[in-house]
Formats: C-alpha cells, sequence, structure tokens
C-alpha cells in the first residue's frame, strides 16, 4: 500500500517535472528529540521535541531553487514547490555556473537501525535514575567538584527522500548521546573536564556506560587541570590522542576535500588531485558505512553511502561528492549530500572521518622526541580551507621531555597550515579509536559526524601559549 | 487559521495549561519567514525560501521544569506538546533557584524594528543585492572565486505567560557577506566582508563587495613571523570578540552562580578608567533591540561596565532571582525551542581619544589584528587563539600580513592592559559599536620557539 506521504512527494516530484524542472526533489524530515538535564544531582528539567517538514529542491534551466515548509498539507508543499521554481527563476548566474547533476540509477529502499532497547520504552523516571547515577560518581570524586551536568538526550530521525531520478528511500536512525560537564575550584581558579558518548544506538548505550569511563573521568580532569600549566608557546613537535587527531584529520583535511569547496575555488586542494600531498604514513577515509556518530546508509540526495579514501599514502585520491560535485569534479556520487533539516538543502558533508593505522606503540612515537607537547582530547576547531590554515583547541597536554610525559598543561591550542602539516606527520600509530560523536557547522547547517584518528605525531607545529 | 494568526494557538495552549493543576507555565507561538541566496564559486547558486512556525511550552511544577516543543500549530499538535510538558515538569526535580515567572509590564514600543519592504521582498528582487555585491568586487579586481550570500527574514511571536504576560513582538533582518578568493600561483588573497541589520537600507551591499575584494587582495603575501611579546591592536571586528565575552560572562545564571571567569568581578575595576561599556536593547532600529526580553520583561539601557568597573550582572528573571535582584530584561529565548538563557543585546564601548590611524602610527612593533576571535574558555578565562588576520607593524605602519600565528593569554589580562581606545570604530547592525584597542603586550606564538 502507497503511503500518504509517498503519495504526496510523489505528486511534487511529478508537479514539479511538469511545470518546467529538470530535476526536482521531495524531502521529508522528521526528528523527535528527548532530553534530561541534570544539574549538581537535580534533574531540573526535561524536554521534547518534534521538527518535521518537507523541503522541495529543483534545477529549472541550469538553476537551483529551494523552498521548505513544516506545514504538511497538500497545498503548503505546492506552495513550497512555487516557491522552489520561483527561486530558482529569480536568480541570475554566471556563466559556466550552470546547476548540473549526475544521473543516477533510481533507488527504492527503506533502511531501519535496529536498536537494542528503545529509548521510548523506558520511563522519564528510569533515564532520571540512571542519569543521577552517572552524576553522582562526578559529585562524590573530590570536594574540589563545584558543579556537575549531566545532558542526556535520545533522537529519532527519519529522512525520506523522492526524486525525478524515481529514487524513493526512506531511513529512520536514532541516536544516542549524553554529555558530562564537571567544573572543580580551588580558590579563583575554575577549570573545567568533559566526557561525551554517542552513537546511532538505541539506550543500551547509556545502559553500558561504566561511571569509571565517563562521568568519573571527566571530574578526575577537572580537578588535575587545576594544578595544571599554562602551555609554552612556539613551535613544537606535537603528539595527539586519537581525539585531538580526529579533530585534525576533520578541520585540516576534511573540509577541504568536500567537493562543493573545492569546485568553487574555496579549497587549498583544489588542484591537487592525484599530487602528493601529504606523507607517505598518511592515508584518510570518510566512512559513513561505519558505525559512529555520522553513520548512514542513504545520503539525503538517496545516494547510497560508500567508504571513500581522500588520501593513499600521501596521494590526494578523491573528494567527498554530491550529485552536483560529481558532475562538476567528474567523480561519481559516494553518498555525502546531506542536509540538517528540511529547511536546508543538502549540502556535502563528512561523516566518520579517520586516519588509518600505521604499526606503532605510543611508546615508540614517544621516544625520540627530545622536547615537544602530548595533546589531548579535543573541545572544538575551525579551518580557513581556502588559505589552509587550521585551529584545533584541545582539552589538555603535556609537555614531552626526552620521550616522557612530564609537566600537565591546560588551555591549548594548536594552529597549522594544511599543506605544510600533512607532510610534516612522521609517525603514525596503531590505535586507532573513534570517538568524537558531535555536530558540524557549516553554511548555517549542523550535521552528526564522527573523526578519530590512533595516536600520531606531527612536527612544527604552533602551539597558542601564555608563556 | 491564518499562519500569521499566532494568539489563538497560543490561547489555546493556555487554556489547556490553566486546567492542568501546574504552578508556573508559557506558551510562545512563533513564524518566520526567510528567503536567502547563496554565492558559491564565480556567482550565484542557489535561492531558497523558507517557512517555519512552531510552539513552546514550558510547564514548571513543584520548581521542576517540562518542556516541549513542536513544529506544527494544529490543534492535535498543540494538545500533544502541552501534555509532554506537564508530564515531564511531574517527572523534574525541584530546582532550588527556580522563584517565579515575570508578570506583565506595559512600556512604549522600541520602533523602527520592522522593515515593510523585507516582509514584501520577493526573490525576484533580493536577487539583486548579490548581483551588486559581486560586481563590486569584480570592479575592485576581477577573477575571484566567491563565498558568500544574503538573507533576509520577517519574524513574528507570541508570549503568554501563567503570570500574566501577553505580548506580540514583530521584527525583520537582513544581512550579506562576502569572501573573495583570490590566487597568484600558490599564493592566497582571501578575507572577507559583512553587514547586518533590522532595514534593507541598513546594509550597502556594494560598499561590503568592495571591501571584501580590496581586503583579500591585501592578504597576498602573508608570512609567518617569530614567536614574542608584542602589543597588539585589535581592529572592531576583533574587538567586538573581547567584549562580547566579557558580557556574556557577566550574564545570567553561570555568572550567578559562580561558573565564569567573570563571577567574581562585580564591583571590581578590572579595565582602564576610560573604557566603558553600555548594554542598550532600546535603541531604534538597532538589530539587538526589543520592546520586551525574552520573558516579557522590558529592555532598558544598563551600564555594565564604567571606569572600568564592573557594576553590574545582565540578568534574566532566574539568574535575578539567585542573587535576589531584579531582572534587567536580558533574557533570550532561542525561539520556540524553550531554553530561556541570558545576554547582552547592543553592546555599546565608549569610544577613546585616538585614532585608530594614530594608533598604528605611534606602535613601534606589533600586530594589527583585523580578524580573530578573542572567546575565551568561558570557565576559566584562559584564552589560545589564531590570529586569522593580521598585519605585522613596524615603525608605525602596516608591513605585510601575518599567517600561523597565535595568541595566548587571560582575558582580564587583556582587558587590565588595554593602553588605548579608539574614537572612531565600527557600528553593526545600528546598534552594537565597537572601537579599536590596543593591548599592552601579548604572548605569540610563531615560527620559533621563544627565547
Amino acid at each position: 500500500m502507497v503511503s500518504i506521504l509517498r503519495e504526496l512527494l510523489e505528486f511534487i516530484v511529478e508537479r514539479g517535472l511538469s511545470e518546467g524542472a529538470s530535476f526536482c526533489e521531495a524531502r521529508y524530515f522528521e526528528e523527535r528529540i528527548n532530553s534530561i538535564g541534570v544539574e549538581n544531582s537535580v534533574a531540573r528539567s526535561l524536554s521534547s521535541g518534534i521538527l518535521r517538514g518537507i523541503g522541495v529542491r529543483v534545477i529549472v534551466d541550469g538553476r537551483w531553487g529551494f523552498a521548505s515548509t513544516n506545514m504538511l498539507a497538500r497545498e503548503s508543499a505546492e506552495r513550497a514547490l512555487r516557491d522552489a521554481i520561483g527561486s530558482a527563476k529569480s536568480i541570475v548566474i554566471s556563466a559556466g555556473e550552470e546547476a548540473k547533476i549526475v544521473e543516477v540509477k533510481p533507488s527504492t529502499d527503506m533502511v531501519i537501525h535496529h536498536v537494542k532497547v528503545n529509548p521510548l520504552d523506558i520511563s522519564p523516571e528510569e533515564k532520571v535514575k540512571r542519569v543521577l547515577e552517572l552524576e553522582s560518581a562526578a559529585r562524590g570524586f573530590s570536594d574540589r567538584i563545584k558543579d556537575t551536568f549531566i545532558t542526556y538526550r535520545d533522537f529519532e530521525t527519519k529522512v525520506v527522500v523522492c526524486n525525478s531520478f524515481g529514487t524513493f528511500v526512506e531511513e529512520i536512525a536514532p541516536r544516542t548521546q549524553i554529555i558530562c560537564r564537571v567544573i572543580a575550584k580551588e580558590g579563583d581558579n575554575l577549570q573545567e573536564g568533559y566526557e561525551v558518548v554517542g552513537n546511532v544506538a538505541g539506550y543500551e548505550l547509556i545502559e553500558k556506560i561504566n561511571a569509571e569511563e565517563f562521568s568519573l573521568k571527566a571530574a578526575k580532569r577537572a580537578v588535575e587541570l587545576l594544578s595544571a600549566h599554562p602551555p609554552p608557546s612556539g613551535t613544537y613537535t606535537v603528539v595527539v590522542d586519537p581525539r585531538v587527531g580526529g579533530l585534525f584529520i576533520h578541520e585540516a583535511i576534511g573540509h577541504n576535500s568536500e567537493g562543493d569547496l573545492v569546485f568553487s575555488g574555496q579549497s587549498i586542494i583544489s588542484d591537487k588531485l592525484g599530487q602528493k600531498i601529504a606523507s607517505s604514513l598518511v592515508t584518510i577515509i570518510d566512512d559513513p558505512t561505519r558505525m559512529g556518530y555520522g553513520h548512514f546508509v542513504y545520503d539525503h540526495e538517496g545516494t547510497r553511502a560508500v567508504p571513500h579514501k581522500i588520501i593513499e599514502s600521501g596521494v590526494l585520491v578523491g573528494f567527498l561528492h554530491s550529485l552536483e560535485t560529481a558532475a562538476k569534479l567528474g567523480g561519481a556520487p559516494n553518498g555525502s549530500a546531506r542536509a540538517q533539516s528540511h529547511h536546508h538543502p543538502p549540502i556535502v558533508r563528512m561523516s566518520n572521518t579517520y586516519l588509518a593505522p600505521g604499526d606503532m606503540s605510543l611508546e615508540e612515537i614517544l621516544e625520540d622526541i627530545d622536547c615537544g607537547v602530548y595533546l589531548s582530547g579535543s573541545q572544538y576547531g575551525y579551518v580557513e580551507s581556502q588559505k589552509g590554515q587550521f585551529t584545533c583547541k584541545v582539552e589538555e597536554a603535556w609537555l614531552i621531555e626526552k620521550g616522557e610525559l612530564t609537566e600537565h598543561l591546560r588551555d591549548v591550542a594548536i594552529s597549522g597550515l594544511t599543506l605544510e602539516a600533512l607532510k610534516n606527520i612522521t609517525a603514525v600509530g596503531k590505535d586507532l579509536r573513534m570517538e568524537m560523536p558531535g555536530m558540524c557547522g557549516k553554511s548555517g547547517q549542523g550535521i552528526y559526524v564522527d573523526a578519530g584518528a590512533p595516536h600520531f605525531k606531527i612536527e612544527g607545529i604552533v602551539v597558542g601559549g601564555r608563556r | 487559521m491564518n499562519r500569521m494568526d499566532l494568539v489563538t494557538p497560543a490561547e489555546k495552549a493556555m487554556r489547556i495549561l490553566s486546567r492542568l493543576n501546574i504552578d508556573f507555565y508559557d506558551v510562545v507561538t512563533s513564524y518566520t519567514r526567510s528567503i536567502s541566496i547563496s554565492i558559491l564559486g564565480r556567482g550565484i547558486k542557489e535561492a531558497s525560501s523558507r517557512v517555519d512556525i512552531g510552539i513552546g511550552v514550558r510547564a514548571f511544577k513543584n520548581k521542576g521544569m517540562g518542556v516541549a516543543y513542536s513544529q506544527s500549530l494544529e490543534d492535535s499538535d498543540i494538545e500533544v506538546t502541552v501534555k509532554r510538558a506537564v508530564g515531564f515538569a511531574r517527572v523534574a526535580q525541584p530546582d532550588p533557584y527556580f522563584k517565579s515567572m515575570p508578570g506583565p509590564s506595559k512600556v512604549p514600543e522600541v520602533p523602527g524594528l520592522f522593515d515593510a519592504n523585507i516582509a514584501e521582498l520577493t526573490l525576484d528582487d533580493a536577487c539583486r543585492f548579490p548581483v551588486e555585491m559581486i560586481n563590486a568586487a569584480e570592479g575592485v579586481r576581477g577573477g575571484a572565486m566567491y563565498h558568500g550570500g544574503f538573507s533576509a527574514s520577517h519574524s513574528k511571536a507570541c508570549l503568554m505567560t501563567s503570570t500574566g504576560v501577553s505580548i506580540e513582538a514583530e521584527k525583520t533582518a537582513v544581512s550579506a557577506y562576502l569572501q573573495p578568493v583570490y590566487r597568484d600561483g600558490d599564493d592566497v588573497g582571501s578575507s572577507y566582508e559583512f553587514d547586518y541589520g533590522v532595514s534593507l537600507n541598513d546594509i550597502d551591499v556594494y560598499w561590503i563587495g568592495r571591501r571584501a575584494a580590496k581586503k583579500s587582495l591585501e592578504q597576498f603575501g602573508s608570512r609567518k613571523i617569530e614567536s614574542g611579546l608584542l602589543p597588539l591592536i585589535l581592529m572592531p571586528e576583533s574587538s567586538s570578540s573581547l567584549f562580547s565575552s566579557l558580557l556574556s560572562a557577566l550574564s545570567g545564571e553561570a555568572a550567578a552562580k559562580g561558573r565564569t571567569f567573570a563571577s567574581k568581578l562585580l564591583g571590581r575595576q578590572i579595565g582602564p578608567e576610560n573604557l566603558e561599556i553600555l548594554d542598550d536593547g532600546t535603541i531604534p532600529g538597532a538589530i539587538a533591540s526589543s520592546t520586551y526580553d525574552g520573558e516579557g520583561v522590558p529592555k532598558r539601557p544598563v551600564k555594565v561596565l564604567e571606569r572600568g568597573t564592573v557594576l553590574t550582572f545582565l540578568h534574566n528573571s532566574y539568574s535575578a532571582g539567585i542573587m535576589n535582584v531584579e531582572s534587567t530584561g536580558h533574557a533570550i529565548r532561542g525561539g520556540y525551542g524553550g531554553y530561556v538563557g541570558a545576554g547582552p543585546s547592543n553592546i555599546r564601548v565608549k569610544p577613546g581619544d585616538s585614532t585608530i590611524n594614530e594608533i598604528i602610527a605611534e606602535t613601534k612593533r606589533g600586530i594589527l589584528v583585523t580578524s580573530a576571535s578573542f572567546t575565551p574558555n568561558m570557565v576559566s578565562g584562559e584564552f589560545s587563539t589564531t590570529i586569522d588576520e593580521g598585519f605585522l607593524i613596524e615603525g608605525g605602519e602596516k608591513k605585510h600580513p601575518v599567517k600561523n600565528l597565535m595568541a595566548g593569554g587571560y582575558i582580564l589580562n587583556l582587558i587590565k592592559d588595554i593602553e588605548l581606545i579608539s574614537k572612531d570604530g565600527r557600528t553593526f547592525g545600528k546598534g552594537h559599536f565597537f572601537p579599536a584597542i590596543k593591548i599592552r603586550e601579548v604572548r605569540l606564538s610563531g615560527q620559533s620557539l621563544p627565547s
């Protein structure tokens, strides 16, 4: 039986073609979010939200138009289609910049990511009890703990893509995430510890969390940072842990490989396909099929996602593609187009991005470093992709002296130039971990991603210190 | 239902809430229509329009809060949303700091926050703005690749509370942004310019385009410099991040509960005698102005710093309750999502005595920072940041752009070490005013180890 939603989306696509669009896509988005906020042993707020609506995208005379609505009646969807076509017709494009996409075979599929424990089957009272348990482990760690916060969230995201190639795919993905923040205090000195766990998973993720590895770890870090020192300033050899490594890979090279930034001249590697741009130790992969917070089966253009190499043994071998960037850059769409919601058109995004493991242990990586900095835990980062200058803010660091970790450091950030830094990766560990479940922002859209790496060494990185 | 009728669904939610035996509640309904045109590559890539509606409900029972929201104003969805919020409020635990919600106040409207030209703007009409912006940049030097956009929005919101607040607000906004990228071999010249406001007349896309191109061309030939201690001159686009961070750290429950680097600063002199900061959400036609804040408390001008001394925090009703003071009207509600925080509105830093050119001319060696974020760790106040765009100054003159340079320090030391405040600066969105400032000495990390 054809659902009412499918009938509506197919009607919009057919109507779009009959009104002059050469390509039409109608996408339904629905996201249900439940959250619990605990602060200092009080579950002071519980919340629930539903986002849903339809986004319509067309190509008319070589021009893109997009419109969205969160009113689901047929007349509202038709209005969105008219607005999308009107949008396309309204713009003046430069010669050579016409919208074009690759022709693809239609896909029809329905994907439901099954979970062991559906969060909706757990009562709010039971969730509160579990979150408070995890929080109390942090609170009891030390009398220097000032504040503890845990935010629990479960999401269920449904995306239905219908387009004029005949594609109709539906994917329902659950995600569960829990974040712990701890503030420790000694006199006027305030420091913060942070831990996050998240995945495409159900409530089983929360059930199996061990406080030792989560809230207690955040508390311990906050307290230990009270006696950490400001970092030194200057250029150093650094060793990054899997979280900082993941952030580095995401910022320094991941964004630069996004097809839309490449064809529009906003990437430092736009003209470097096939060239050696990194050390031979470097192989970087973006893999939506790998389990992680950025996991999905179909992207938001209905393309089945595949793992794709960006750099192989130092050579730039590929970009992340949407239907459009594959056409403009001469590649195959690899399932990299996603949108934050129905209100946003799909753009090229990373998924689970990582540096492939090498064969060294951390001890081997550290042993020949006389003076360097070991960086651990990622906070946030950004890149000016057109210049290839990136910044990564990390949680804590240690001085490396004669191969040993010595002085504990806090509030450290690093900055570098992508093309230099990639060539200066001189040792890669074997301990790949992907544990950065979070949101990546680009062009006003946030999207679920993950990133990781083994420990690795980069030479000549600027450390922004205070001494 | 007419889609602009936000009162009827809010009243419906209020009626249901009134029957459910809870202590406090509020309802927000909102409508936003926005249009945007994105620029990517040689020119315009895509035009889009969006209509967003929603309802948010907060319910309090025994000082526990339940929140629910939905992007539907249909009767059945309103009922479900209300019941979710109330169900959650019954599960939530008592928040000892919650006291009440503000009651109604009547004040004159802040004028000039709505531009009918934006409410009626079609994409056909809007298209000329990004085209003019790109043409202006091409007029400086052709052949750049661009990233940027133009967007305009018209929003309307209705707030009703169980304490008697019932207000409607309507506002428009417009913004434009352009980042040209020029390449000469491997050398890249790229920068950006932007502007925003309440009315179409508030932004000048021709100016944005030309300035973006000129700033981009100035970035050619950037060089690394050595680590060391140097004075920094923060242009308004960068001093804004420093002052905004300070005011954010002085805002709301994080400040009142002692969780920011600024929590202990009340009454303390933290900057030079001539440092004065006013927060004014009542400026006619300004981007961060409104008649009422996110809880229905009237906006009013608040002097936050005078003679370098912190006079007050910026409160919503929750943080004011913690400190037993009145709300200063700084509640910020991020749409219908439910969360109510607190933060600054239009930030106005009092101009100083020197011109920016005079400040540069009297600097023997230093860095002119044209783009960087001096937002610190809000808990510790420490920062470590990249100078995204800047120039080396030698002998009072701009020498060359710098790259791969970082600054590190403690934000309160930056403020304490403000040596000069410029009398010229930049007004953003007809509300914020930020001068340039010269900071005596900052630790910079560059090419080599410090001596």
